[in-house]
Parts: structure tokens; C-alpha cells; sequence
């Protein structure tokens, strides 16, 4: 067992909860994140990557508009190298009504969400994929921004001010003193030690898994309601800037250009259990129809991954537990003391990835009257680690890089130009890590091959660097293969089948992996 | 002399071809890229798992046919494809192809699994994992699809199929196949083998850092049109040496590629690579014709007999839109399509029913709809495009390929050899 404390214990890595972590550590308090997977590992590295101009909600949600567009702009300079600003649109298409954008220009102006109307010519011109048919079109500042990227970033800088950052620590208890929070108890999951944190304060930032954590403090019925939405992936950019339906927030209704390739939105299911949510082959088809609408061709384009993530919507009396697209998008704070009679714990849930860094602020603001402690937010001034020259992502990044290294280096992965320089780094950071864990850092696997071939190289390199040994890394290459799976069969049609028997005769045919020793019952962290 | 059309230029199109020809007829082998031989492993293989491991693979066919009704298997018996193995092993000769259709090799692969397959390159004979056997496995700094560690640990703590131990140590060289070159690839390797100067040098590299001990195993890189270089380097090393196969592009495929296609165009077939048919026209219930997308223009090919012989979903053969209607890429022949959700979850788990679909045909590989009555009476089809197997998991690809293409093209034969004598006889 191993007894560590801190000032604040901040529950969730997801992009609440390293925002949380960083505004905490800024803030001069020793604190600690731990998390039972890896950072971005839920709802945070599920979505589609959009970082929101506004304009998704100037009717549905006036607040959250306002707030977008102010964090957008923070988010796109304090986390430079995580966003690209790709721009954005939204249009009528000849579904929509174009008079609603009447009613969306004067929602956009009301919540001082930037915008222009452009010509559907101009339009057409930028985007020439586009539906020819759209009859409106208005310019915003919409962007695309890696997730991972930016939880690595808030995080990295938390460090720099003394936080500890703890993946793979799967909270199972949190203790109290009377009335007060004393410590949280984890089991480290890669060892299956024990860990204690005593701490006076912790912050349940956990989002859809709000409610479980909650009750580990004893305080029941915390109602996070898990929405569900899928994502697919198309494997190249069919668009440049990110396009939207000029509608009533519906699904389908974006398409987003995120690295090397572009990503529709999304869809809206109540789900019972964010561990258990499913990609069915119906809501599938409907995002497909949904891209036609945008870009007509979109069901012959190649779709190589679908994933879903869980919203952490709380229930909110105003609207049905059902409905989970029209619960507030905003954010709850959920003071224990006043709830539950306990002291020094909040929750935190709802909100978006957009104004992740602004929740923070409230969220420990919050913690701060609590302790009567009052100490000011400096996150939205700071730029994080990577992001110091301020300069945003663009797509060339890496083959820039790449141009310069090829002759000192190997490219492990040709689809997404990632070397083994860039990987065996990555490696020295995250010794324990799974190959999942690295790629949602390096984007290993995830371009058109899906692994077929950087995965075999991955496993090599990771072996003869003896990071890990040869259990391990048999392990950690059948892993690598079973998750990309969960991915790619919910969306195996058209050109990805074919990409799906050239690596199923590489893995089961030529390499025999099905007959490497220590299949059965094998359990990888 | 008949006419016919062999299109896909994969093992199953290429031996069909070769034996059309060498039987007399005119055959044009129509292929829009370079057929499969060089994304596989370079080997025959016949039947490796049924589930379970098999040894003897002409012996575990009846059982195997008889557990899979409609395998391709379960209509090209034992005999047939023991005989076509012989046919392939006599095209390619003792160089490049050896070893006993009836007999299973377990074979060590890039990840250090032992994999069954049945004939092989005399370079990778070496490598049999069996009770006592002592491997030294020598990687390539400069090729990453080959890691010496990964191959050598795996195979040190897997007992051998026929029971023991293999003993597997690993050596990282550093040789570049080509000054200041940091990242080649296989076939750059491959090159730079066939020339002896570098062979040579090559050789003593490896013999400083293997020492005395073990045979020596190394990525299957050793020379592409010198089918004599590994025995050089072995020679050279003073050790037995072996091959093992890499991911794609596979050097031992595409010397099998290279040698088959040499073997067609000396025996007369008219090879016209790197085109794409896009059309066919049919008549009377036959195939007539088919166009092939040329420069300037379409082009008629005229034949009395067509074998698609194109592959499965690898190739574009077969595809799946995004509704999940599966069809076939050439003549949009119906297709064996088995009930239910044709993709599953589990990854580790039963054969994709997907990846099953092709075109059903008779005995005589005469394509049919599904159970019924032949399509055309003169489309046959070979290989890959037929529906049952998962010839990736059953490591049955180039047995069923082979054997469907000698009877197909013997089916061929003696239809013209009827006609021929029938019209002889009016």
C-alpha cells in the first residue's frame, strides 16, 4: 500500500478534469488526478473535435453560445499546437429552411457569436465537395481541436506547477472524517496496489461516471444521464472547415476536419451504462444519409472508424430523461455540503469540451468560497507546455517534421507519418502504457490501414528498447488489434473491407498472430 | 485451337493459364494489378488449421470438406489438389518451390508464431520448428518489418507441434542495403542481395555476429531474381541459413510471381497487365466477350472460355457498398451470400461470414447461381473469388487456388476437346 496526500484529489481525466487539475496546481494547491484509465480515454477522445464557434447554439442554448465563442478564442492561443483553425459554415441545405437563418444571424448577434453570411458561390468555391444545392450559407470561426492534445497539454502544465498526474488509478472508495473528505482510495491498475490519497478536498470531475464516484463518497442518487453519440470517420478531408446544418441542433449535422481525416456527428441516445455503448448498423446509415446531404458522394467515400461517446448530461427536471439532446449543455456544479451534508466535495458535470477551461475556473471557484480561500484563475492567460509559440496545428505539421528527420529516422507509421524517434519517446513517458494509450498520442493506427502495418513495428520496437517484455508485448499487439476492431466492424463497407482482408492476411495469414502463445483468457492493461 | 480468357493474374490465374497454353490453347491473362503471390507469405499453402493444427493436409481434407459443405474444398478432393501441388512444384522447379503437399512444414513467422504451410522455398527449409532445434534470428537495423526479439522469444517459449523446445537467440545487424539509408524496405534488401559483391559482405556481417552456433534465420529478403543467393550467403556464413516471410511486399511471392508469369509468357499466353475489364457481352447463354479498359479505347477480348480468377475482397473483386450489398466487381455474378449480419464483434472469434461470400460453382468450377444452374456455360472461376473459405485463418488460399485452376482449366480443355471432335465428326 502507498499513502500519498494532497491538497485536492481531482477525480477524472478527462478534458474537465486536467482542466481542473491545472486551474488547481495554478492556484498554488498540491494536487493530484487520478484516473482508472488513461487520459482522454472516455468522453473526451470520443467526440468528433470540434471546438465550437458558438454557433451550434445561438437559438438552442444562448449562454453556451456566448461561452464557446469566448473560450474558443482562449483555447485557440493558451492550446495553439492542439487546435487548428480550420473555420467554419453553416449551411441550408435543400432540407433546411433558409429562413431560419434569419433567426439564427439574429441569435448569433444577440450572443456575440462572430459570423458573416457569404455567398453560396463563395461558398462553393472554398468547398467544392459541398452540396450544390444549399441555398444559405454563414462563415464562423469554428475550429477542429485534438482532444487528447489539449488533456495532455492542460495536464503537462499542472505538472509544471507541482500537480501529480496518476493514469490508471481506478478510485474504489472515498473516505470521510465527520462531516469532511479525508482521502480516496485507488487501486493502481497496472500493479493492483493500493493507493490512499488523504486530501481535504476532491473534486468529482468524472462526468458520466459522476454518479458511480459520488456514491463511493456516500451521496446516492447523483444523476449523470449518459448521451450517446456516435462518430465516424471518413479516411481523407472531404471539406476544409468544419460544416454545419444550418438547423435546429439535429443529428448529423457536422462534419469536422480533424488531422488527416474528417469526422461526422453525431448522433443522441440515452444510454444506460457509458461503458456498454453500442454503434448500431441504423444509426450508422442515418449519418451516412446525413453526409450525402452535405457532400453528395459521402456513402462512396471510405468511412475507417466509428467510435461513440457518452455526453454528461444531468438531469435537469425541465425536460424528460429521454431527451438527452435538449438538456442543457451547460454545466452543473453539485455542492455536496449542501446536498449530502458533506464537506469538500464537488461534482461536476454537463458542459463541453469547448469551454472545458472555463468550467474549471468555475469549479474551483467554487472549491475556493468553500474553503474560503478566495485565490484567482490564471489558466485563460498562460499558454500550456508545446503551445509556447503560440503557433496553431496544421496538417503539414508532421510531414514538415518528417522532411527533415527521414534520413536520421524510420517512419513506423506511413498513414499517419509517425517515426520511431516520435514513438520510443513517447515510450520513455509512458513506460506502462498500451499501445491505445500511445496512440491517442501519436495517432498510431489510426489512419486508412487501421494497424495493418505499424502495429507489428510498434510491437518490435516497443520490445527491443525493452520497454516491456515479450509477454507483454504479444499481449499488447493482440490488444492493439482486438480495440481497433471495436472500431472498424460497425462501419466495414466499401473500401475499408478490402483494407480489412489485406491486414486480416497479413495478422491471421502471414504473421499466424491467432497462434502466437497466451491467447486464452489473456488480460492486458 | 480454343480461345480463352483468364482473368487475375494471382496463382490461380497464372497456373491456369500456363496449363491452357501448354495444352494448346490461346489464352490471354487479362490483370489490372500484380495478382496476390506478393502480399502473402511466399508459400503454398494447402491447409494449416481445421481448427486445429494440422500435419498431414491431403489426410485431414475428407474431414475437413465434410465439416465445411460449402468449402471449395468440399468439391476439390484430396487428389486433385495433391496433384495440382505436383503440377506447381514441376512449373516452378527445385530452386524456388520444395516439399511434400502431404506433409505440413511449421514454419516460423515475423512475430515468431509457428505456422503450418506445405510447400515452400528451399531457403526457408531451415527453419522447421522442431525438438532441438537452435536458431540464431539476425534482424536488419535499417528494415522495420523485422524485429530479431519479437521472432527469436516467441518461438523460445512455444513448444514445438511435435512436442520439445526450440532454442532462439536474436542479433540486430546494422548493414544498410543502401549507403546513408536508413528506412528499406524488403525488396530494396532483395536488390541489393542479387549482387554478389554486396551478398558477400552481407554474408560476413552476419557471420561476425552470429559466432559458431545455430542455424540463422533471417528476414525473407535474400535476393529476388538470384534464386541462389541464400545458399550463397549460407555458404558463405559457413551455417544452414532460413528465410522468414515478412508482411507485404513479399520477396519469396513475388519471385513465385515473377517465375510463373516468365513460365505463362514462354508458354504463349498473351499477358496484358494493368487493365482493367469493364465490361463483358454475352449471348446464347454464353460469355462472348469482355472489354478491356485500354489506352485510346476499349478493347475486345473474344474467347469460347472465360475464368475469373480475380480474388476476393483484397483485390476489388468483390465489394460491399455501404448498404452492405456485396457484388462482383466483373460480370456482377450472383453470389453465395451467407444469412444473417455479415460482420461480428468479436475479433478472436468464428470466421467473418463476410469475408466467406464469393461465387458458387459445380465440380467442374462452371460458376452457377447459389445451388442452381449455371450462370453462362462457359464462365468458370478459380481462386480467391470462390465462397466458403476464410483462407487467411484456414491457411488454405493457394491449395484451393491451385487445385481450382488446374480443374478448371482441365474442365476447359475438355469441353474444347468435345467440340473439337464434334465438329471433327460432322
Amino acid at each position: 500500500m502507498l499513502t500519498l496526500s494532497a491538497d485536492v484529489v481531482v477525480v477524472g481525466g478527462g478534458s474537465t478534469g486536467a482542466g481542473v487539475v491545472r486551474d488547481v496546481a495554478m492556484r498554488g494547491y498540491k494536487a493530484i488526478l487520478v484516473d482508472r484509465a488513461d487520459l482522454g480515454q472516455g468522453t473526451t477522445g470520443r467526440y468528433h473535435g470540434l471546438l465550437h464557434s458558438g454557433g451550434r447554439y445561438v437559438v438552442s442554448d444562448p449562454h453556451s453560445a456566448t461561452e464557446c465563442a469566448e473560450e474558443n478564442a482562449i483555447i485557440s492561443r493558451i492550446q495553439a499546437d492542439a487546435v487548428e483553425l480550420t473555420g467554419g459554415y453553416f449551411v441550408a441545405t435543400q432540407v433546411d429552411d433558409p429562413a431560419w437563418g434569419d433567426e439564427w444571424a439574429k441569435g448569433a448577434t444577440e450572443t456575440q457569436v462572430p459570423f458573416e453570411e457569404v455567398s453560396v458561390a463563395d461558398v462553393l468555391k472554398a468547398e467544392p465537395r459541398l452540396n450544390p444545392k444549399i441555398s444559405r450559407a454563414f462563415k464562423v470561426q469554428d475550429g477542429s481541436v485534438d482532444g487528447w492534445q489539449m488533456v495532455w497539454g492542460a495536464a503537462n502544465s499542472a505538472k509544471q506547477y507541482g500537480a501529480q498526474i496518476l493514469t490508471y488509478h481506478r478510485v474504489t472508495k472515498i473516505e470521510r472524517d465527520g462531516d469532511r473528505v479525508s482521502q480516496v482510495v485507488c487501486t493502481d491498475e497496472k500493479t493492483g496496489e493500493e493507493v490512499r490519497i488523504d486530501c481535504n478536498f476532491v473534486l468529482n470531475c468524472a462526468a458520466a461516471w459522476g454518479g458511480q464516484i459520488a456514491h463511493m463518497a456516500g451521496c446516492p442518487d447523483v444523476q449523470v444521464v449518459p448521451g450517446a453519440g456516435i462518430m465516424i470517420a471518413m479516411n481523407h478531408r472531404l471539406t476544409n472547415s468544419v460544416v454545419n446544418r444550418l438547423t435546429y441542433p439535429a443529428d448529423g449535422d457536422i462534419l469536422v476536419p480533424v488531422h488527416t481525416v474528417c469526422i461526422i456527428g453525431t448522433t443522441d441516445q440515452k444510454a444506460d451504462d457509458p461503458d456498454q455503448l453500442k454503434i448500431a448498423w441504423d444509426e450508422v446509415q442515418q449519418m451516412m444519409d446525413c453526409g450525402e446531404l452535405l457532400v453528395p458522394g459521402f456513402r462512396k467515400a471510405r468511412a475507417i472508424h466509428a467510435w461513440a461517446g457518452a455526453r454528461p448530461l444531468v438531469k435537469d427536471s425541465r425536460v424528460g430523461s429521454g431527451d438527452t439532446r435538449h438538456m442543457s449543455r451547460g454545466m452543473s456544479i453539485i455542492d455536496h455540503s449542501d446536498r449530502d451534508s458533506l464537506k469538500g466535495l464537488l461534482t461536476i458535470a454537463g458542459g463541453k469540451l469547448t469551454t472545458y477551461r472555463l468550467m474549471a475556473e468555475k469549479v474551483v471557484d467554487a472549491m475556493c468560497a468553500q474553503l474560503d480561500d478566495p485565490r484567482p484563475c490564471r489558466t485563460a492567460t498562460e499558454n500550456v507546455p508545446g503551445s509556447e509559440s503560440g503557433k496553431n496545428y496544421v496538417i503539414t505539421h508532421r510531414l514538415e517534421e518528417r522532411e527533415h528527420d527521414r534520413h536520421e529516422d524510420q517512419i513506423l507509421c506511413e498513414c499517419e507519418l509517425m517515426s520511431r524517434g516520435m514513438f520510443t519517446k513517447a515510450l520513455v513517458k509512458q513506460p506502462k502504457g498500451s499501445f491505445d494509450d500511445l496512440r491517442r498520442q501519436l495517432r498510431l493506427g489510426m489512419g486508412p490501414c487501421q494497424g495493418g502495418f505499424c502495429t507489428m513495428r510498434a510491437t518490435g520496437v516497443a520490445l527491443e528498447t525493452e520497454h516491456i517484455d515479450i509477454e507483454r508485448a504479444t499481449g499488447l499487439l493482440r490488444l492493439f488489434l482486438k480495440n481497433r476492431w471495436i472500431g472498424i466492424w460497425p462501419i466495414l463497407y466499401g473500401d475499408q473491407v478490402r483494407q480489412t482482408a489485406l491486414d486480416n492476411w497479413i495478422f491471421q495469414g502471414t504473421l499466424d498472430v491467432e497462434h502466437l502463445p497466451g491467447l486464452t483468457h489473456e488480460e492486458v492493461v | 485451337m480454343t480461345r480463352v480468357v483468364v482473368i487475375g493474374a494471382g496463382v490461380a490465374g497464372l497456373v491456369a493459364s500456363i496449363r491452357l497454353a501448354d495444352a494448346g490453347a490461346r489464352v490471354a491473362l487479362l490483370n489490372k494489378g500484380t495478382g496476390g503471390l506478393q502480399l502473402s507469405q511466399g508459400t503454398i499453402d494447402i491447409l494449416g488449421y481445421a481448427p486445429e493444427r494440422v500435419e498431414r493436409p491431403l489426410e485431414a481434407l475428407a474431414g475437413f470438406a465434410q465439416a465445411h459443405p460449402g468449402h471449395p474444398y468440399a468439391s476439390l478432393d484430396a487428389e486433385c489438389v495433391g496433384t495440382a501441388a505436383g503440377y506447381l512444384k514441376d512449373l516452378l522447379g527445385p530452386a524456388l518451390l520444395v516439399g511434400d503437399p502431404a506433409v505440413n512444414l511449421q514454419l516460423p513467422t515475423a512475430v515468431g508464431a509457428i505456422r503450418p504451410t506445405a510447400l515452400v522455398s528451399p531457403s526457408m527449409t531451415a527453419g522447421a520448428c522442431v525438438d532441438g532445434a537452435d536458431f540464431v534470428i539476425v534482424g536488419l537495423r535499417q528494415l522495420k518489418d523485422f524485429y530479431p526479439e519479437l521472432v527469436a522469444q516467441n518461438l523460445a517459449r512455444t513448444e514445438p507441434p511435435g512436442g520439445g523446445r526450440i532454442t532462439a537467440r536474436s542479433v540486430m545487424l546494422d548493414f544498410p542495403a543502401r549507403d546513408g539509408e536508413i528506412d528499406s524496405s524488403g525488396l530494396t534488401y532483395a536488390r541489393a542481395l542479387d549482387d554478389p559483391a554486396y551478398r558477400r559482405r552481407f554474408a560476413l556481417a552476419v557471420k561476425g555476429v552470429v559466432g559458431d552456433a545455430g542455424t540463422v534465420g533471417l528476414p525473407a529478403v535474400l535476393g529476388l531474381d538470384d534464386h541462389g543467393a541464400w545458399a550463397d550467403i549460407a555458404e558463405l556464413i559457413g551455417a544452414e541459413v532460413f528465410e522468414i516471410p515478412l508482411p507485404p511486399p513479399s520477396v519469396p511471392g513475388m519471385r513465385l510471381n515473377r517465375a510463373l508469369t516468365e513460365r505463362a509468357k514462354s508458354a504463349g499466353v498473351r499477358v496484358v497487365p494493368g487493365s482493367k475489364v469493364t465490361g463483358f457481352h454475352a449471348s446464347g447463354g454464353s460469355v462472348r466477350s469482355v472489354s478491356l479498359a485500354t489506352a485510346g479505347g476499349a478493347r475486345e477480348f473474344v474467347a469460347e472460355a472465360f475464368l475469373l480468377a480475380t480474388g476476393g475482397f483484397e483485390s476489388g473483386a468483390l465489394h460491399a457498398d455501404s448498404y452492405h450489398k456485396v457484388h462482383e466487381s466483373v460480370f456482377d455474378l450472383p453470389l453465395r451470400i451467407p444469412e444473417g449480419t455479415l460482420v461480428h464483434g468479436d475479433y478472436w472469434g468464428d470466421p467473418q461470414p463476410l469475408f466467406t461470400i464469393g461465387v458458387d460453382t459445380d465440380e467442374n468450377l462452371l460458376v452457377r447461381h447459389p445451388g442452381g444452374e449455371p450462370v453462362h456455360n462457359n464462365l468458370y472461376a478459380a481462386g480467391g473469388i470462390l465462397a466458403g473459405a476464410t483462407r487467411w485463418q484456414e491457411k488454405s488460399g493457394e491449395g484451393i487456388a491451385v487445385a481450382s485452376a488446374v480443374r478448371a482449366a482441365d474442365a476447359i480443355l475438355s469441353v474444347a476437346a468435345t467440340a473439337t471432335s464434334q465438329g471433327a465428326a460432322s
